[in-house]
């Protein structure tokens, strides 16, 4: 499967899980969706924007909503470990001897809430980080090759997502959605793109996130690909400057 | 080739993979040390990501990551062949060999006559490839693409050893750390670019040296370099861009001057 088919098959089970409550999507809804779209038993969403303190923003069960609460009392856990890590920690079987090792509160704890296996995305582009996703199931195992794809591409869109509401309130440039009604494939994401972000936290004297954010928004609002923009501000042949209404403290 | 070289090349490739070694430093010397060793014009290393796509990570110059880039975006040439295959693939002479027309008028413009291409395996599985380009036509002698495999199979290793490598899920974790690293470092390589008023290339040498000069990861110095808390400071003298692989050895045991 290409990785642009992948995105427009998640990114259609969140839009339709949206639908089905009849609300804007949102990265509750790519929570909500990973739970059949990867058949796990739970899945909860932890928003956490530049490491501030999370918030949880969506469980999808009582176990998923016990599973969060354990790692923040223990301070131990397989999402903890993917925020610091930067990458996926995919713990198929919790009862097994390397969990028990790696996180010697949390696993016990876990299986007696019910968990037998748990799978941690960090929402994350580079430094970027928005929080992170967790999945469980009740019974072990890994996750398939296919599933494990899928999953990354329901953390993409989680992420998103995220930083499209951090955007709404400020610039109006709507949610950052392609000219297809869906939102760039991150995977797709060239260097130019990560460069240019990076540019932009100077020029606009902003965090990366912002800088991302405006990134995104100023394509968006131009009618312009992601790329096409990157690659403009690297080779310095555009440049954007600081929107009085975002200056430090502007923002509500 | 020189057999001396070739030893000397293992030996600092496997003495980098210490504890907490930076994966994207690491696969970056790999590319640069391939095309010294092989006597090719440039190597970059392609991954394959669970998503569904390969991923540029490493190319030892500028025109070898855009060439990389080009073979992802138009979808084919030698190294996605050999990705899909598993097996080396070779173009001795772009001019004449019509297999892939875009991808070899593309590698003409970037100055590329000859492409190897060799698999990173793991298992039965195949996770990337190691491709060399060179300016001049010709066939790659079978001694080069051995130790080419030799390099492409340190690079698969190098992806699974911080952890348990009897774990299944330990390649995909890794991976996607490391592509996440990327990443990073290209945000601080802009960042610094701007800072600065230097490209890209040079402010990716400049956050290398000041890793290095401080004994500190690449990735963990981009991220803290992004994040606002730690500073880099420009060299005394003006930023010049050595081209990967002339420079000198940033071999981890050799002191910076």
């Amino acid at each position: 499967m290409t990785g642009v088919g992948r995105l427009g098959r998640v990114w259609g089970l969140v839009a339709e899980h949206a639908a089905g409550r009849g609300g804007q999507v949102s990265a509750a809804d790519a929570c909500a969706a990973v739970v059949p779209g990867v058949q796990v038993t739970g899945a909860w969403l932890s928003v956490a924007p530049d490491g501030q303190a999370g918030h949880l923003m969506q469980v999808t069960d009582e176990v998923s909503r016990q599973l969060a609460e354990l790692q923040l009392t223990l301070g131990e856990g397989p999402l903890l470990d993917a925020s610091a890590f930067g990458g996926p920690v995919l713990a198929s079987d919790l009862a097994g001897a390397e969990p028990g090792a790696r996180w010697p509160a949390f696993a016990p704890a876990a299986c007696r809430a019910g968990a037998a296996a748990v799978f941690a995305f960090p929402l994350a582009v580079g430094a970027i980080r928005a929080g992170v996703l967790g999945l469980y199931r009740d019974r072990p195992g890994p996750l398939s090759d296919f599933q494990l794809g899928d999953a990354l591409v329901f953390a993409d869109t989680a992420i998103m997502l995220l930083l499209d509401a951090q955007d709404r309130a400020g610039a109006g440039a709507g949610p950052g959605e392609g000219p297809g009604g869906q939102p760039a494939g991150l995977a797709s994401y060239r260097a130019e793109v990560d460069q240019a972000t990076g540019m932009l936290t100077e020029q606009l004297g902003v965090s990366i996130t912002d800088a991302f954010v405006r990134l995104r928004a100023y394509a968006y609002a131009n009618d312009l690909q992601l790329a096409e923009v990157a690659r403009d501000i690297v080779a310095r042949r555009l440049r954007l400057f600081p929107d009085p209404d975002l200056s430090p403290g502007g923002r509500a | 080739m020189d057999g001396h070289l070739l030893s000397d090349t293992f030996v600092e490739l496997t003495d980098t993979m210490v504890a907490d070694f930076d994966i994207i430093d690491f696969l970056h010397v790999l590319t640069s040390r391939s095309a010294e060793l092989l006597d090719v014009s440039a190597a970059g290393l392609l991954l394959a990501d669970p998503r569904g796509e390969l991923r540029v990570v490493a190319a030892s110059t500028e025109a070898a990551r855009l060439l990389e880039l080009f073979q992802l975006q138009s979808d084919q040439g030698p190294c996605l062949d050999c990705f899909r295959s598993g097996q080396p693939v070779a173009a001795a002479d772009l001019g004449t060999d019509q297999r892939w027309p875009r991808f070899a008028a593309a590698a003409g413009q970037a100055g590329f006559r000859a492409v190897q291409a060799v698999p990173m395996r793991l298992r039965d599985q195949v996770i990337g490839a190691l491709n060399l380009f060179r300016a001049t036509a010709g066939p790659f002698d079978a001694e080069a693409v051995h130790v080419g495999q030799a390099l492409a199979d340190v690079a698969t290793i190098s992806l699974l050893h911080e952890r348990n490598m009897r774990r299944s899920d330990t390649l995909n974790e890794q991976l996607q750390a490391a592509l996440n690293s990327r990443v990073i470092i290209e945000q601080a390589k802009g960042k610094l670019a701007e800072r600065l008023g230097v490209d890209v290339g040079q402010a990716f040498t400049i956050l290398r040296t000041q890793a290095r000069n401080h004994n500190q990861r690449l990735s963990d110095l981009a991220r803290a370099f992004v994040d606002g808390t730690q500073a880099i400071t420009a060299p005394a003298s003006s930023p010049r861009t050595p081209r990967p692989g002339t420079g000198p050895r940033p071999g981890p045991s050799r002191p910076r001057p």
